[in-house]
């Protein structure tokens, strides 16, 4: 059905079709993710068995100067005229085998226990006082571990290319083709292998601030470092899945898994309200801004979009004070003969949406710039018609302009979803989680989202292996849900697979 | 330096390098070197025998440390302290310059944040900082501090008020030394507003705070305020499981707590229910600036701007009493000291630990007290006039008889004790006994993680 | 006929000008309050009236005077430094990254993308303590490149707006160039950036204002180095229990002067930004 088509049906039947189509594609979608995870994998095993077949017989078959290369890498190209290219393979396998005898071995070799001598103190026989004999480190251990195990695999694919190269260099001489000398080979990546270029140094970085404290992370919640467990003066060791299975055991009081589950509820309560709020009433402020006859179009834009120009935590910091129980809110109220309202410490419900209408102060101008553009590009005539059709402009608003664009900006929809699911700053700088009136909730209150509680768990109560696993949860939810949505959204319709 | 003082030192330097390469790992260098040897430490007498005080009989105070060159000294502090904590640590250098030459750094960092960083990173952290008592059991678990022993051990004892070296205490061992004897709060008020007999009853303070129409201003829904709810009515922390990390608490009478906590929940949440702004400590100074408030539980740190604003108005008393069933119960709240800690990666253990000893004596919380009106916890200048003369020290020295110490706090005791608070001064609905019941025993097993 | 219509269209401007009055006063009343209360000479935190009652420079000035707890100037100097360097880099990798995610076709393109898409969604918190021990390692620690570094080392994972915003360049313009003989990487620079001009703005205004905004990775990564904290961390440090009493004034006209350069930029930029936003956003 096209969109054109869509917009003849009858509102009833246009949200029985949107319904039937949701539930009818979803397992579909799911099939497809999960088939495309699988597929990845499949992939990802097939080429390693392929490399390590490629890595046999390329041995077999390669003349002395290409085996020579299984052991000094780079040997093969530095023979055959790729002096260069036989230099930085060298490099590359003298750097790794200084860092390994250097630093990464003494840390892996304690991956396995993370570490069993205690730190300790004793006391100094000849001065009578104490003194600190340092033991072993297993954040240290498991952080450089880490690092050393990506390292190594990194190395691994380095090595195959290396082999591979040699053995291409070899047959390549043998074919009579001259092979490409440095100069030729750098000048390919500023076009043939453009794309090595510019990925590589935003990949590096990625990999070593981004991807590299992930998997410590993520190996944290496998771990118990916890409380009782804080280095450098205790150890920590493997404790296997028992951390997940304490975030969803629920026990009768509080418990964490009490708290995972409320906290859940409002997590999922409040994206839905903070994304659909902004994005609906960001709309419509556009439209009436946008209005033909409205004058002063650049005044009303600048007066509600100055305040994305405000550093976020400054107008947070701003609207918790100014909401405070003497704030200025109430204050106005007063002159105005109202009692003053407690919106941060009265009960959940009067917190929860208070914050649910601050978060619209914040959003509301991001979405007022970024529909701008499309709202001027829905075709003219849809209007026409209903307007011929005698609809006012709210009917027009629900039967075309919102359908319109939810159809144009899923993506969008789903990007902000996500980033409200993740919206530390309001509520951390706003409630700080509070009211807290439920004594069932295990370091949390009543506005905590997952992502903030996962911060109260880290910083107050030193629950990081706790943490780490609510971190996790909150990710795989996230990014099923924009995988899904971004695969099966018009951009990226036809390949529909991870590789 | 004479010459066989400098043979000692390095003889004995050589002997306990030996000995230390043996079972030390990692970070043996750094610190056997810099321990040197203490001049007549060979003969054995006082250094070998703890219980001399070192700064007099022993010749060098920093067991040699200073035969190597310049002593580097990092020092914590907080930031409006800077000016005084300098002037401190000068004088020491001056006092140590026989011994060696000892460059202090002064860097500011607040009590509150300081055992976190030392936490995050112990190495570049300061060699003697000053951090909030409840820290403690976190800095020594995870082995943060060095343990005070010997001389230091009977020197903070005999000068230190109980409770302060109590505060300093974890499983019997000492591991700080403490520095000032106020981090607590007490009852501020408005004297032309709540009269000075009014302030010795919760009821009192409330209904003259209501006669002038005025608020009462307090921050219930804080468990370091709101535990004096639960501690008035009889149920207190006391220290941990053998776990060493779960809260434990005392025995407690079930019917008293509960009158307790109905008659705290009577008094805020129906009869002054108007008069009561609950909400952060700094609503107090606010509400005496503006006029708005008539009195308010408040910190030590904020004593001064109470001062500056209420000029001769402005009183401190212990925290009042509250009728429960007809029995006057005095409040009991949280009482915390700050301490000096050393750290246990310092390169100079021993210069350290002479320089906590001399920030936290006698004469630099004389000096203290009288220039930053910090409340001492040593005994001698909690005598002296300084202290005497001022009301609110002398009030908060005085409540410090009537507290739970705030050591051996679970850092999972604060969020659950505050939503007690909040559940108690809840303005729509007074608390019933079930309630009370129900509540007692949620919060009990959420502070324990049960 | 005619004029009913007209009466009913201005009946409906009217109401619309009257709810954009009401809802623009509601959004800038905050800032209002923030500009006016930074000048204000008495009480502390909060006061019982909606306007100041008498107007003072002192708060300002005590910025740049009183630096002996608070460093204001330093702090916003180092803002603005480690703000460009980290503009820069997290420009260049952005507009890298999204360059060779819609120009360029290459073997597992389409994993990378979902790969980098599915990483920005993180809680980035959480990877602090990582982080401070390899820039430790790296004995970066306390220093401004170690921010510079933090800031932008993962900027390329935004790569979502500005890929959508290349989506729509016509390929048409490529192959023309490619005829012509020119390398991928002449086109980048010659033909594709002078025409980005919206999202380059768009990059550069988000990644500048960045680092004026994060207090929680600046405070674990300073420590104890006053020397070298950031605006943000500053003025919420203000904020915090035992400052809050005095400083708050304070923390209101820092506010202000953090604020002011950003406004006048964002203003200035504002038509690029829409445009940047709308042309990548759509695709997205």
């Amino acid at each position: 059905m096209t969109f054109i088509e869509y917009q003849a049906l009858t509102p009833s039947q246009k949200a029985s079709y949107k319904i039937k189509e949701f539930f009818s594609l979803l397992p579909g979608r799911f099939k497809s993710f999960f088939a495309a995870i699988g597929k990845f994998f499949k992939n990802l095993g097939l080429k390693f068995v392929g490399g390590c077949k490629g890595y046999g017989s390329r041995f077999t078959k390669g003349d002395f100067a290409t085996k020579l290369s299984y052991i000094v890498m780079g040997f093969g190209n530095f023979t055959r005229g790729q002096v260069g290219k036989g230099l930085a393979f060298l490099a590359a396998e003298i750097l790794y085998i200084s860092y390994l005898a250097g630093f990464g071995l003494k840390w892996f070799n304690k991956f396995d226990t993370l570490g069993t001598e205690l730190t300790h103190q004793v006391i100094d026989e000849v001065t009578g006082r104490p003194k600190s004999v340092m033991g072993d480190n297993s954040m240290l251990i498991l952080l450089y571990g880490t690092l050393t195990i990506l390292l190594t695999l990194v190395f691994i694919a380095v090595y195959i290319a290396n082999t591979k190269a040699a053995y291409e260099a070899e047959q390549s001489v043998k074919a009579g083709k001259k092979n490409l000398t440095l100069k030729e080979e750098l000048q390919e990546f500023l076009d043939g292998k453009y794309h090595v270029t510019m990925l590589s140094l935003p990949v590096l970085l990625i990999s070593v601030f981004t991807i590299l404290p992930l998997v410590f992370m993520i190996l944290i919640a496998f771990t118990n470092y916890d409380k009782q467990h804080t280095p450098p003066g205790q150890l920590f060791t493997w404790v296997g899945l028992d951390t997940f299975r304490d975030v969803f055991k629920v026990t009768e009081g509080a418990s964490k898994g009490y708290t995972f589950w409320e906290l859940t509820k409002w997590t999922v309560v409040w994206a839905i309200f903070a994304t659909f709020s902004n994005y609906i009433i960001g709309m419509i402020i556009a439209l009436m801004i946008n209005k033909k006859s409205i004058k002063f179009k650049s005044l009303w834009r600048t007066l509600f979009v100055i305040t994305i120009a405000v550093p976020q935590f400054v107008s947070l910091l701003l609207m918790n004070q100014i909401l405070q129980d003497d704030g200025v809110v109430n204050v106005i109220r007063g002159y105005m003969g109202l009692a003053p309202i407690s919106f941060f410490n009265s009960t959940a419900l009067v917190a929860r949406v208070t914050v649910i209408i601050i978060n619209m102060w914040v959003g509301v101008p991001y979405t007022i710039l970024q529909t701008t553009g499309i709202l001027m590009n829905i075709p003219e005539d849809l209007y026409e018609s209903a307007r011929i059709d005698g609809a006012t402009p709210v009917v027009q608003f629900f039967q075309i302009t919102l359908p319109y664009m939810i159809f144009v900006t899923t993506p969008y929809l789903i990007q902000s979803f996500v980033g409200n699911i993740n919206n530390f700053n309001v509520i951390y700088l706003l409630t700080g989680g509070g009211p807290s009136k439920n004594p069932n909730l295990y370091q949390a209150g009543e506005t905590d989202l997952l992502v903030t509680w996962l911060f109260k768990l880290t910083m107050n109560s030193n629950d990081y292996n706790t943490a780490a696993a609510v971190g996790i949860l909150v990710f795989i939810v996230c990014a099923t849900l924009s995988l899904i949505t971004f695969n099966m959204s018009k951009s990226s319709r036809n390949e529909e697979e991870f590789s | 330096m004479n010459k066989t003082k400098r043979f000692c030192a390095i003889a004995l330097a050589a002997m306990m390098a030996v000995t230390a390469f043996a079972g030390c790992g990692s970070d043996g260098g750094s610190s056997t070197a810099s321990n040197g040897g203490g001049s007549n430490g060979g003969s054995g007498d006082s250094a070998a025998t703890p219980t001399a005080p070192v700064g007099d009989t022993v010749a060098d105070p920093l067991y040699g440390e200073g035969e190597n060159g310049t002593i580097k000294l990092k020092v914590w502090g907080p930031p409006e302290a800077q000016d005084i904590l300098k002037k401190q640590c000068v004088a020491f250098s001056e006092k140590m310059k026989d011994y060696g030459d000892v460059q202090i750094e002064v860097v500011p960092q607040g009590e509150a944040d300081s055992a976190t960083q030392v936490l995050t990173d112990a190495e570049t952290a300061a060699d003697v900082f000053g951090f909030a008592c409840n820290n403690i059991n976190k800095l020594v678990k995870a082995g943060a501090l060095l343990e005070v022993t010997g001389a230091e051990k009977d020197l903070v004892e005999s000068s230190n008020s109980a409770e302060s070296v109590a505060a300093a205490t974890v499983d019997g061992k000492i591991y700080a030394y403490p520095e000032t004897g106020d981090n607590s709060y007490i009852l501020v008020y408005d004297k032309s507003v709540v009269s000075d007999e009014q302030a010795k009853t919760l009821e009192g303070t409330l209904e003259a705070c209501k006669a002038a129409n005025k608020k009462f201003a307090m921050d219930a829904g804080n468990g370091y305020y709101s535990c004096m709810f639960m501690f008035t009515g009889g149920l207190k922390i006391d220290g941990y499981d053998d776990d060493g990390e779960t809260q434990k608490f005392t025995d407690y009478d079930e019917a008293t707590l509960v009158n307790t906590m109905m008659a705290f929940s009577k008094l805020l949440a129906v009869d002054y229910k108007d008069t009561l702004l609950n909400g952060e400590t700094t609503k107090v100074v606010d509400g005496f600036k503006s006029g708005t408030v008539g009195a308010g539980i408040d910190g030590s740190w904020n004593f001064a701007s109470a001062k500056e604003a209420l000029g001769d108005n402005a009183g401190f008393a212990i925290l009042p009493t509250i009728d429960v069933n007809g029995t006057a119960t005095p409040i009991v709240n949280m009482f915390g000291y700050k301490l000096i800690g050393v750290n246990s990666q310092t390169a100079y253990p021993n210069t350290s630990i002479e320089l906590a000893k001399y920030l936290a004596g006698e004469e630099c919380q004389q000096e203290r007290a009288e220039k930053l009106n910090w409340g001492p916890s040593n005994t001698t200048v909690a005598e002296s006039d300084i202290v005497k003369n001022d009301q609110a020290l002398t009030a908060i020295l005085e409540q410090s008889k009537n507290s739970v110490l705030q050591v051996s706090v679970a850092d999972t005791f604060w969020t659950p004790v505050g939503t007690f608070g909040n559940m108690i001064v809840d303005a729509d609905k007074p608390l019933t006994e079930d309630a009370a019941k129900d509540l007692i025993k949620s919060t009990i097993s959420n502070v324990r993680d049960e | 006929m005619i004029k009913s219509y007209r009466l009913s269209r201005m009946i409906s401007d009217i109401v619309i000008y009257v709810i954009l009055g009401g809802l623009g006063l509601i959004w800038v009343s905050p800032l209002v309050w923030l500009v006016f209360h930074s000048f204000r000479k008495e009480g502390g935190v909060s006061v019982p009236y909606v306007f100041p009652k008498e107007y003072t420079l002192d708060n300002y000035k005590a910025l740049f005077t009183k630096t002996d707890v608070f460093d204001y100037p330093r702090w916003f100097l180092n803002t603005f430094v480690v703000a460009v360097f980290a503009c820069i880099i997290s420009t260049l990798s952005v507009l890298m990254v999204s360059y060779a995610f819609s120009r360029l076709r290459f073997k597992s393109r389409k994993m990378f993308i979902n790969i980098g898409m599915v990483l920005g969604m993180f809680p980035g918190f959480m990877t602090m303590i990582a982080l401070y021990y390899l820039l430790k390692a790296m004995n970066l620690t306390q220093t401004l490149p170690a921010l510079v570094i933090c800031y932008s080392a993962g900027a390329g994972l935004g790569f979502a707006i500005s890929k959508g915003f290349f989506d729509t360049i016509p390929r048409a313009l490529d192959e023309a160039a490619t005829i012509d003989g020119a390398t991928r990487n002449q086109i980048f620079w010659k033909i594709i950036l002078p025409i980005s001009k919206p999202i380059l703005v768009y990059t550069v205004l988000t990644s500048f204002i960045g680092p004026w905004c994060d207090f929680i990775l600046v405070k674990i990564i300073m420590g104890d180095n006053r020397d070298n904290y950031t605006v943000a961390l500053g003025l919420q440090r203000m904020t915090d229990k035992e400052y809050k009493q005095t400083y708050f004034k304070q923390f209101l006209a820092g506010s202000v002067l953090v604020a002011i350069p950003i406004t006048i930029l964002f203003l200035k930029m504002q038509n690029y930004y829409v445009e940047g936003v709308t042309a990548g956003g759509v695709k997205g």
